[in-house]
């Protein structure tokens, strides 16, 4: 009896990773893809899907693999490249920063606050998550053409800078993890209102400003149609409308484009591995709950 | 937890002015004006002319429209309908009490949401290559008497998008499903367990309730997100591709607001998509008030 | 004192997790770094171009122009995509974003120019200049047609672009066919029909005579001007549903199926299609100008072995040349200096020794007519087989058809394309192949398209007042 439950044990043990073996492998294969194709020369390219094959090494021709995509990439002027990766970290993180701020704030006063329009506007905030972005796509445009904000950086971030989602989930971590006495004990320490916002309840849902701002950071990283839409002097555009763009419409340099995508992808990646923890459970945190 | 009262009166505000302002100006302002957009045919933000309602009626009948709207609709249903089991089953998988190395599956899984529509669109615009993308040299090993060019991307596009939209999405909702699966209370559990439960049994009657809301909350987000399906065929097909097959509502809006310069047709297009998923969020609502 | 000063760090260092500080260097490291790398001003007139070749040639005279002028008036070249110059064009029309002060434009980017109300199109109207200076004159009028919009032309033209048909004349010679014996298309598919042979015993022929396919819908716009056909007529009204049309359709699509096919799919600018045309499987193709400069250096195998030859006409004593493709060079209305972009426009345009460049680097004609007579055009190409390919060009180039500026063309040739398609799948389903056996539908098929097409053109509030 006991044998045969280890033996289905060990079976169904096996199965369960072999499973997770193959679903794991369906994932990275792209990303392997990915990282072979940008190091592949242009003749090299279609002889075989990963690593060219040949009479190396390891059966690999290691001649077929360059560094010349990344070299070209940020060296040939025209393509404006390093700028366009300088570009992306500034609107990221600068618009990360800004939007945490604001939704925190938000969060906070709807949260732990109780004035006449508390409940009006939670409801209101609730009610926008079910507008579609493309909706505001048009009429957006034309506020911020009005705006004489078209071409900028300003046209960029600005309108993105309150977060409803964000408001939303800040608002929940801070019903959950900020108790009421600790703020009244503050306030009768005499602790100013805004001192006591920095100093004592940030600290408190540090997961949720982590996961938040790493949200926005990579949607603002991967954004593409607004820089598209709003930006148009090429020195502005931030990386994902720069590798689109080296997609011709005759003949695309794949190397250039998937090296291009490498260092698009990369820096993402880093964050995410510091950030891991943090996003993780601010994100279920905000979640799970009704 | 009541909410509290010893504040000076100016706190809130305070905090909730600048998300208010930005707020007011950026999304409730262009949200009525949309609605005047709407009833105009524009050739640019400068050029306007007032047309009433005749973006609606022509809307109506409007084929193209109709083609974006069955794909979208085709996309987005096939999508959730596909993904939510796999991500619930992959979550569960890696629920099992004693895995080694969850935390790396874990990463692993979700990686493909890090990084991005164009990413995802590049590599699949490679990989589904007809005559020598990878997906075809897989199916070529395992399905004998495979053609030798298989046109993905101009035949098959439909399937190619959710294939893409598949792999990019299922570790992200999978996050959700662990979550909601590690608060499942053991007690009631090992209840079921003395009540003779099978597993099936057991799936159905304690685990799929208790995720039950965050099941119901992330196929509505999923539902919508996939509704507003845009980048990724537009830059996969570098458009609506052959015979429009891979043309979706968010891109007609985009084609006819951004390319031809009419933001009033792409405003009606717009409301549209709005009503929809109004619509499929009331549904939602009147779904889990009968539980 | 040290002690409150170290739980101050601290304190201060909890508010965010380490990653949270990352973002927060990256910002200001990002900020500081844009701060000081502005963006360069560009002194003087920018000048949009979107093809490598003309970046090339226009560059040396562009240095010419530079030396000789003051800053504000030197020319800067950008090459950009072509799609990225169109969006970038029409977001500056629009939307007032920032505009060149020269761009040289496609017909598909200058259509949409023309989408809304005349007094909107973001060119400067060059009409009354154009006659004033004697410039209109000078040139091949049927190259001013996609750039005309309700009779006022917008830009300087780059070509003409007529069409010939490239043949193989190493084939077709060494199997006994005088090429001059063919005046029609019904005389090119009966003379030609014995060279389709099945060469490896496999029971399909290996060799076909005409490049054309359904797949390229421009392909059969141009056989439908060739004709005296067209999608829209000169006042840009919609004219797809025409007997013309129908009969080119229907015969284009008796070439391409069923068991008596004389043409294949070998598309341009595709290696499988280049393999095809080096190995002799197809025998002719449409030959624009513009397209003699690509085969010279993508096919430099054939060289020796391909002769031109004016198209078949659609009946005896027809057009036998059509026209494809076109670009021409535009002046935003919002330009400071029109008087030097224009002064530079006519430089580089009007230049003799810019048209001989082109012509040598790219097989392409000017659309001057005073420079035809000049020796450049009579050079013997070794490629054509000693052939004088410049003249045989310009032999055509009065006859071109016109070509629309309408801003629905390309909606009305995809719409036709589908109804080529769909009319294929006709043919193959009633096993009917022939001409007349093909008409009606085809004549179903471009009722259809047409109305689909018109559907979209009536939205059009702006032109249709302007058509009122």
């Amino acid at each position: 009896m006991a044998v045969e439950n280890r033996m289905s044990a060990r079976l169904t043990n096996g199965l369960t990773y072999a499973l997770l073996l193959l679903a794991a492998a369906i994932t990275l294969i792209p990303f392997f893809y990915l990282v072979s194709s940008a190091l592949k020369t242009k003749d090299a390219f279609f002889s075989s899907h990963f690593l060219p094959r040949g009479d190396g090494w390891l059966g690999i021709d290691w001649t077929g693999l360059t560094l010349e995509h990344f070299y070209v990439l940020f060296t040939e002027p025209s393509l404006g490249f390093a700028r366009a990766v300088i570009n992306s970290v500034f609107y990221a993180s600068v618009f990360s920063i800004l939007a945490t701020l604001c939704a925190a704030m938000g969060g906070y006063a709807l949260a732990k606050f109780e004035f006449r329009s508390n409940k009006p506007l939670t409801a209101l905030v609730l009610a926008s998550l079910i507008i579609p972005a493309p909706l505001l796509l048009a009429p957006g445009y034309q506020l911020i053409y009005r705006l004489g904000l078209l071409d900028s950086f300003t046209g960029l971030i600005l309108p993105g800078v309150a977060p409803a989602f964000g408001v939303f989930l800040f608002r929940q971590a801070m019903l959950n993890s900020v108790p009421l006495d600790l703020m009244e004990a503050a306030r009768i320490d005499g602790c100013g209102e805004i001192r006591m916002f920095f100093t004592l309840i940030v600290p408190l849902v540090r997961p949720m400003m982590g996961a938040f701002l790493l949200i926005t950071f990579l949607g603002a990283w991967n954004n593409f149609i607004h820089p598209q839409i709003i930006l148009q002097t090429p020195e502005k555009f931030p990386l994902a409308v720069a590798i689109a763009q080296l997609k011709g419409l005759y003949s695309t340099d794949y190397g250039l484009l998937m090296a291009g995508t490498v260092v698009s992808i990369a820096p993402v990646m880093c964050l995410f591995l510091l950030l891991q923890k943090d996003f993780i459970a601010g994100l279920t945190s905000g979640a799970v709950k009704e | 937890m009541p909410a509290s009262t010893s504040h000076p009166r100016w706190a809130p505000y305070v905090f909730m002015a600048p998300f208010l302002l930005i707020f007011c100006t950026f999304m409730i302002y262009p949200l009525v004006q949309s609605i005047v957009l709407a009833m105009q045919q524009t050739f640019g933000p400068k050029t306007t002319v007032f047309v009433g309602l005749k973006n609606f009626r022509d809307l109506l009948g409007d084929r193209f429209f109709w083609i974006a709207l069955r794909n979208t609709f085709v996309f987005a249903i096939a999508s959730v309908a596909i993904q939510l089991p796999l991500s619930l089953g992959l979550a569960m998988v890696l629920n099992r009490p004693g895995l080694k190395g969850r935390a790396l599956f874990r990463l692993i899984f979700f990686s493909p949401s890090l990084v991005g529509i164009v990413f995802v669109a590049m590599m699949f615009a490679l990989m589904f290559h007809e005559r020598d993308g990878l997906v075809n040299a897989v199916l070529r090993t395992l399905i004998p008497h495979f053609p030798p060019e298989f046109p993905w991307l101009q035949l098959y596009v439909m399937p190619a998008l959710i294939l893409a939209g598949l792999w990019m999405s299922v570790g992200f909702n999978m996050i959700y499903f662990l979550a909601a699966l590690q608060s499942v209370s053991p007690e009631t559990l090992e209840a079921a367990d003395v009540d003779g439960a099978n597993r099936w049994q057991k799936f159905r009657h304690v685990i799929l309730p208790s995720i039950a809301p965050v099941a119901g909350f992330v196929t509505l987000f999923s539902l919508i997100g996939s509704f507003q399906l845009f980048e990724l065929p537009f830059i996969l097909l570098n458009g609506p591709g052959p015979e429009n097959r891979g043309l979706t509502v968010v891109m007609y809006l985009y084609q006819y607001g951004f390319e031809t310069g009419d933001l009033g047709y792409a405003s009606a297009i717009g409301w549209t998509l709005a009503l929809i998923l109004v619509g499929f969020a009331v549904l939602q609502r009147l779904a889990n008030r009968e539980q | 004192m040290r002690g409150r000063f170290q739980r101050r760090c601290q304190d201060c260092f909890d508010l965010l997790s380490p990653g949270g500080w990352i973002i927060c260097i990256l910002a200001v490291a990002a900020s500081l770094v844009l701060l000081f790398w502005p963006i360069p001003k560009k002194e003087g007139l920018v000048f949009w171009i979107f093809s490598q070749t003309h970046q090339r040639l226009y560059d040396p005279m562009t240095d010419v122009w530079n030396r000789a002028q003051p800053q504000e008036d030197r020319i800067h070249l950008l090459l950009l995509s072509g799609s990225a110059l169109q969006r970038r064009l029409l977001s500056g029309f629009l939307s007032g974003t920032p505009l060149p002060s020269l761009v040289e434009a496609y017909a598909l980017i200058v259509a949409q120019v023309f989408k809304g109300p005349l007094e909107d199109v973001g060119f400067a109207d060059l009409t009354d200049v154009l006659h004033q200076e004697g410039i209109y004159e000078q040139i091949n009028t049927p190259s001013f047609a996609p750039w005309t919009s309700r009779g006022r032309i917008f830009g300087l033209p780059h070509d003409v672009h007529p069409v010939l048909l490239a043949y193989r004349s190493d084939i077709v010679e060494a199997a006994g066919i005088d090429v001059s014996d063919i005046a029609t298309w019904d005389d090119f598919v009966r003379l030609l029909q014995p060279l389709m042979r099945d060469l490896d015993g496999d029971g399909y022929p290996d060799r076909y005579l005409l490049n054309v396919w359904e797949t390229n819908p421009e392909l059969i716009e141009i056989l439908m001007l060739q004709a005296g056909g067209a999608l829209f007529d000169a006042e840009e009204r919609l004219v797809m549903h025409s007997e013309i049309n129908a009969r080119v359709m229907a015969t284009f699509v008796s070439w391409t199926t069923g068991p008596n096919r004389i043409a294949v799919n070998a598309p341009e600018f595709d290696a499988a299609g280049n393999k095809m045309r080096l190995d002799g499987t197809v025998l002719c193709s449409l030959m624009p100008d513009w397209l003699t400069g690509t085969w010279r250096q993508d096919l430099p195998q054939l060289a020796g072995k391909v002769k031109l030859m004016p198209l078949p006409a659609w009946e005896k004593g027809g057009r036998r040349t059509t026209v494809m493709g076109g670009t021409m060079l535009g002046i935003p209305k919002q330009v400071s200096d029109f008087a030097t972009a224009w002064r530079y426009a006519k430089y580089l345009y009007l230049s003799k020794e810019l048209a001989r460049a082109l012509f040598r680097t790219t097989g392409i004609i000017s659309p001057l007519k005073q420079n035809w007579p000049d020796p450049v055009y009579d050079e013997p190409s070794a490629y054509f087989s000693g052939q004088r390919n410049g003249r045989l060009y310009i032999a055509a180039a009065p006859d071109v058809p016109l070509r629309t500026s309408s801003p629905y063309n390309v909606l009305a040739r995809v719409k036709m394309g589908d109804g080529a398609l769909a009319l294929k799948a006709y043919a193959k389903k009633t096993g009917q192949y022939t001409v007349e056996e093909l008409l009606p539908e085809a004549r179903r098929q471009l009722a259809q398209a047409e109305s689909l097409v018109r559907q979209q053109m009536q939205r059009n509030v702006f032109l249709a007042r302007e058509h009122d």
